[in-house]
């Protein structure tokens, strides 16, 4: 059948069954958009997650030494030796280490915090890292140790500035801090010497220490310095200075980290997948709930598909002598087949692009809602929506398919007309 | 232009029973002719004009119309032998309620070839049948023999060489059936091969020949006067 004829034809039945066809419409309209909205909800929130809390690169592999010690053998190590085997790892591009401040540290601040005063005193936690891992994220200066005396380049953590900026900050009254504003802040750390605990031998160490930048990489709970900082802290408090507390491997692309996993446990050595691992749990836990939505949106779906079959049958029934005058004139049964299949098409069209702008408008919507009438509270998104086309175009496509799935029968039913009987008397 | 041949037609019926409309009934009708089949109500004269139309292929026997032989033809080719071989025309119009006049004649277009003028050729259809002022009109504002002339225009519309009618004066008065028998008259003047089925006296006096459907077979009622005229002319 010719399309301007086809087109004509189905305009035509549309025309008459206005209602029915908005109704029908107005079904899937409903099912593709929560399908579409909550689709978009569970990718948004992924998306946050995946980019936001958990930023963890598919390319890094967390390389620890073994928990428990394999004794003579010195396996489970992560001593020079071993960072040199492990950098040598097939697939390996580069191998950035880790090593723990050994010995207790504190600050004491006693001065005016941006514009508020502060006076406080805490334990910190520092690790310092190879300066390459970070690079990209040092504002200020070089990272890297500057000797005895001199002040010590330090990163934060972004998500320590989150937490702060969404929790810590409002509740004390204190401002909001961005990653620019924090760049060239200096306090003192004392090492070597704690509020809590014995200290090691050793003199303590003071230094004054500043800010160069905020790092998705740097240690949550501490300050991260550089790698040649902490090794000389703790050879000066005469501890552990020569294994590391981790090496973070950089595979060529991620297919090779599985196999690079392999190769480190052959070494005797662990991965620190908690990060990972939490991602994956936190993620596999908003598939699952976008899953269960979206479960429930093709059964609104399915209904509507249903209610389609409903609403042709009746109709074809009620036409069966304008087809039967059809067949007369020349329609085949692939005429008549194809008039009602289109009928639903145009309608499942609608529907589905109807559906699919009002999810994107109801988006839009809750993410004002959500931007003017929600707390802060970390991570907090801009959007908490993500429509990639496929999510857009899959909405409009699922309408024309449950439509489609409900003229099925209907259109057979049609295109079986007796012209015979309808036509008679 | 119509040649049937021991044409048998069975009904499986509601309670299962076989019934036999058509039994081992045979027909020839020359081009250009014009014959009226009677005989009494479910007789089988709708199921004979249904089979000639290619409307129904379901019975045993041979029927070629036109040259075309139904019984082999798959749905689509039976539906372009419907789209340009034959006309029906109905006893209740069947016109399409929200068409216009004019889209009506033109419904038998959106099933063949798209013809570069359609619309042309459906308004000269309907001043052939007197209705060219009434084009645009639904057919709820058209009157019954106004209604069967836009039919019979519809009918018209695939150039056919052969009319089927079904009693197509069975829901008009005497006045306006008569104008519809004239065109019939007309049209077969005109070249075309006319088959129609009636109860109306007049239709029969009409046409060359009239057939008599009975017991399943048609038997040659007699030979009209139109028939002795157009002999003798
Ligand atoms: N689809 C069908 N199923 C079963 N029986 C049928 C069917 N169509 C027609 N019949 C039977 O076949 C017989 C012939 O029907 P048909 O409509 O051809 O008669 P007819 O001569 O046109 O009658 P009328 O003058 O009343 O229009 C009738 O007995 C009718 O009941
Ligand atoms: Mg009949």
């Amino acid at each position: 059948m010719r399309l301007d004829a086809l087109s004509r034809l189905v305009r035509l039945s549309l025309a008459r069954e206005r209602k029915g066809a908005f109704f029908s419409a107005f079904g899937v309209a409903m099912g593709v958009g929560t399908l579409v909205f909550f689709i978009g909800l569970g990718l948004g929130v992924g998306r946050v997650i995946r980019e936001k809390i958990f930023p963890t690169d598919a390319r890094l592999v967390d390389v620890v030494p073994s928990s428990v010690s394999l004794g003579l053998l010195g396996g489970g190590k992560l001593d020079a030796e071993a960072v040199e085997r492990l950098r040598a790892l097939p697939g390996v591009e580069a191998a950035h280490r880790k090593m723990s401040v050994r010995v207790p540290a504190v600050t004491r601040y006693d001065g005016v915090f941006f514009g508020t005063r502060l006076r406080m005193g805490m334990e910190v936690l520092a690790v310092g890292v190879d300066p390459d891992l970070v690079k990209g994220d040092v504002q200020l200066g070089e990272f890297k140790d500057a000797g005895e005396g001199q002040p010590i380049p330090a990163l934060v953590s972004t998500r320590l500035l989150e937490l702060y900026n969404k929790t810590f900050a409002p509740a004390r009254k204190l401002p909001q801090l961005s990653s620019g504003m924090i760049v060239g802040f200096g306090f003192p750390v004392e090492f070597n010497r704690s509020y809590v605990s014995a200290s090691a031998t050793g003199p303590s160490v003071s230094s004054q220490t500043q800010v160069v930048g905020a790092s998705d990489r740097a240690m949550f709970a501490g300050i991260t310095l550089p790698l040649e900082t902490a090794v000389r802290i703790n050879r000066q408090a005469g501890v552990d200075a020569e294994n590391y507390s981790g090496v973070t491997l950089v595979a060529v692309d991620p297919s090779h980290v599985p196999a690079l996993v392999d190769a480190v446990k052959a070494m005797g050595l662990e991965i620190d997948d908690q990060e990972r691992r939490m991602a994956e749990n936190t993620g596999a836990a908003v598939a699952l709930t976008t899953s269960a939505l979206a479960l429930l949106s093709i059964l609104i779906c399915f209904l509507a598909a249903v209610n389609i079959a409903h609403a042709l049958s009746a109709s074809v029934r009620a036409r069966a002598r304008e087809i039967g005058v059809m067949q007369a004139v020349g329609a085949s049964r692939a005429d008549i087949r194809a008039i009602v299949l289109a009928e639903a098409a145009v309608v499942g069209l609608a529907g589905g692009a109807v559906g699919t702008a009002v999810a994107l408008a109801a988006s839009f919507g809750v993410n004002r809602l959500a931007a003017g009438y929600l707390p802060n509270f970390p991570y907090k998104p801009d959007s908490f929506f993500s429509f990639p086309w496929p999510v857009v175009l899959g909405g409009v496509v699922l309408g024309l398919l449950a439509a489609l799935a409900g003229a099925y029968f209907p259109s057979r039913r049609a295109a079986a007309t007796d012209p015979a009987r309808t036509l008679a008397g | 232009m119509i040649h049937a041949r021991d044409v048998t037609k069975e009904y499986i019926d509601g309670d299962g029973t076989r019934v036999r409309v058509l039994d081992g009934m045979s027909l020839d009708v020359d081009a250009g002719d014009f014959v009226a089949v009677v005989g009494p109500s479910g007789s089988g004269k709708s199921t004979l004009l249904h089979l000639l139309g290619g409307l129904d292929v379901d019975y045993r026997g041979e029927v070629s119309v036109g040259g075309v032989k139904l019984a082999g033809l798959g749905d689509k080719a039976l539906a372009r032998f419907r789209n340009t071989h034959v006309g029906f025309v109905f006893q209740s119009f069947h016109l399409i309620p929200n068409l216009s006049a004019l889209e009506n004649v033109l419904l038998p277009s959106h099933f063949g070839a798209k013809p570069p003028d359609a619309v042309k050729r459906g308004e000269a259809l309907l001043e052939r049948v007197g209705l060219a002022a009434k084009k645009d009109r639904a057919p709820v504002r058209l009157s019954g023999g106004e209604r069967q002339r836009v039919a019979i225009a519809r009918a018209l519309y695939g150039g056919p060489k052969l009319l089927l009618c079904d009693e197509p004066t069975g829901n008009l008065d005497a006045a306006t059936g008569a104008g519809v028998i004239q065109l019939f008259q007309e049209l077969h003047r005109e070249g075309l091969t006319v088959l129609a089925v009636t109860h109306e006296e007049r239709m029969s006096a009409a046409a060359r020949r009239v057939l008599r459907l009975k017991e399943g077979k048609l038997v040659e009622e007699r030979a009209t006067a139109q028939a002795a005229s157009g002999d003798a002319s």
